[in-house]
């Protein structure tokens, strides 16, 4: 199978290429990478496995893909439902196109090892833990002191364990944010009333850290730059407010715990 | 205060260790983490240097990104995966946390007490402070993307 160049497939035969192509672009999209590779690696899955031509459409919500071979289109579209940031999932899926590109695997192969690739998830008390000694290491780059950054980090493995749960039973990512930072907040707060640490002030500022839109802000960026401008608006908007939503929570914490930070 | 190498490799570890635990996040695969870990040391490290020899921070920071997104196109190309998966947990520990609560706190103080000029001098200059690291983290990390015209693998 998969021979080089373009092939003539029977219609059944398209469809099942096209669907693979489909599954491609889909466990790219939902696991957090970015327009171009999106494209990139569906387009060239696509040409390994034979099709004359691949033609993707994409857009935050939807993915829409035509196939083409032999003067025959086969179009197909998508509900493109995030799954979540997972850079395994990505990897993956992008060595089985390199793969399939150099012809060391078959067109069943690659079908059976696409279905395969599930989510890697990292232990939950791992993240905490180490999402705590993070967020102490940040404040100790601000320059906490030792006890501050301890403050920190036990507000902030606290809270990632609430951000985990919370996510866990699906909640709304933006409420999720929001009730995330209350609790950061309102840990790391603590350390005022009870005189615990001399900055107080970045233990409040790193055990918040955690809620970091990291991926969708710069992949945003990297999609308006590369020509991606609608997946990219759409991308900067949900990590704003995703931002937006943590500030909302740090605000709540701090007007009614009625913590004083500023002299 | 001269820079040594102990504090160099201090800020170093400090930073590697925020690298990691965001690669866990984002579930980097397994043996990606340590490139991560790797890549947020280097780039923190030449920053904290760089500023440290009295260049403006936002300049460092996009020096520093750069080089880190750089770093990561090379390994993409060794270990077969895309570059995003070390650069973006490698970068993280630049983000500017600091300016950033301080201007939330100006903000938050602004509405409970008032308007003062202060308040408002503070808010101004850490808002557009941290707006220019992230400017200049992500203009870094895309860099590569910008010059080379091909896929990078």
């Amino acid at each position: 199978m998969t021979g080089g160049g373009a092939q003539d497939f029977t219609e059944p035969e398209q469809r099942k290429l096209t669907r693979l192509c489909m599954q491609t672009a889909q466990l790219l999209m939902q696991h957090g990478a970015e327009s171009a590779l999106v494209e990139n690696v569906t387009v060239r899955m696509g040409e390994a496995l034979g099709l004359e031509k691949i033609q993707l459409g994409i857009t935050a919500n939807a993915l829409s893909l035509t196939t083409l071979t032999d003067e025959h289109c086969i179009t197909t579209v998508r509900r493109n439902i995030d799954g979540g940031i997972n850079m395994h999932v990505v990897t993956e899926v992008q060595r089985l196109m390199l793969r399939a590109e150099r012809r060391e695997i078959t067109l069943g192969q690659v079908e059976r090892q696409l279905n395969e690739i599930k989510p890697l998830h990292y232990n939950k008390w791992l993240l905490c833990v180490m999402i705590g000694l993070s967020c102490a290491s940040f404040a100790r780059l601000m320059g906490a002191d030792w006890t501050s950054c301890a403050v920190a980090g036990v507000a902030s493995a606290l809270s990632m364990l609430v951000r985990l749960t919370l996510s866990i039973w699906h909640f709304n990512p933006m409420l999720n944010f929001t009730i995330t930072a209350f609790v950061a907040t309102s840990l790391a707060g603590l350390s005022v009333p009870l005189a615990i640490g001399e900055q107080p002030r970045m233990a409040m500022a790193a055990s918040v850290l955690l809620l970091i839109p990291g991926y969708p802000l710069i992949n945003a960026v990297s999609d308006m730059l590369k020509g991606y401008a609608n997946t990219g608006l759409s991308r900067w908007i949900v990590a704003l407010l995703l931002v937006l939503a943590a500030s909302v929570g740090i605000f709540m914490a701090l007007s009614l715990w009625k913590i004083k930070l500023w002299i | 205060m001269d820079l040594n190498i102990v504090m160099v490799l201090q800020d170093m570890v400090l930073a590697a260790i925020p690298a990691v635990g965001f690669a866990l996040l984002f579930n980097v695969p397994k043996h990606s983490l340590g490139y991560c870990a790797m890549g947020g040391a280097i780039g923190h490290g030449l920053r904290f240097v760089l500023t440290h020899e009295g260049m403006r921070i936002e300049w460092a920071t996009l020096i520093a990104a750069t080089l880190v997104s750089f770093i990561g196109v090379y390994w993409a190309r060794r270990l077969l995966a895309h570059p995003k998966v070390f650069t973006v947990a490698a970068i993280i520990p630049m983000i500017p946390g600091k300016p950033a609560f301080t201007a939330m706190l100006a903000l938050f103080e602004i509405s409970r007490s008032g308007f003062s000029t202060d308040l408002q001098a503070t808010l101004t200059t850490n808002f557009l402070q941290m707006s220019f690291i992230v400017a200049a983290l992500a203009l870094g990390l895309a860099m590569p993307g910008l010059i080379y015209r091909k896929p990078i693998i």
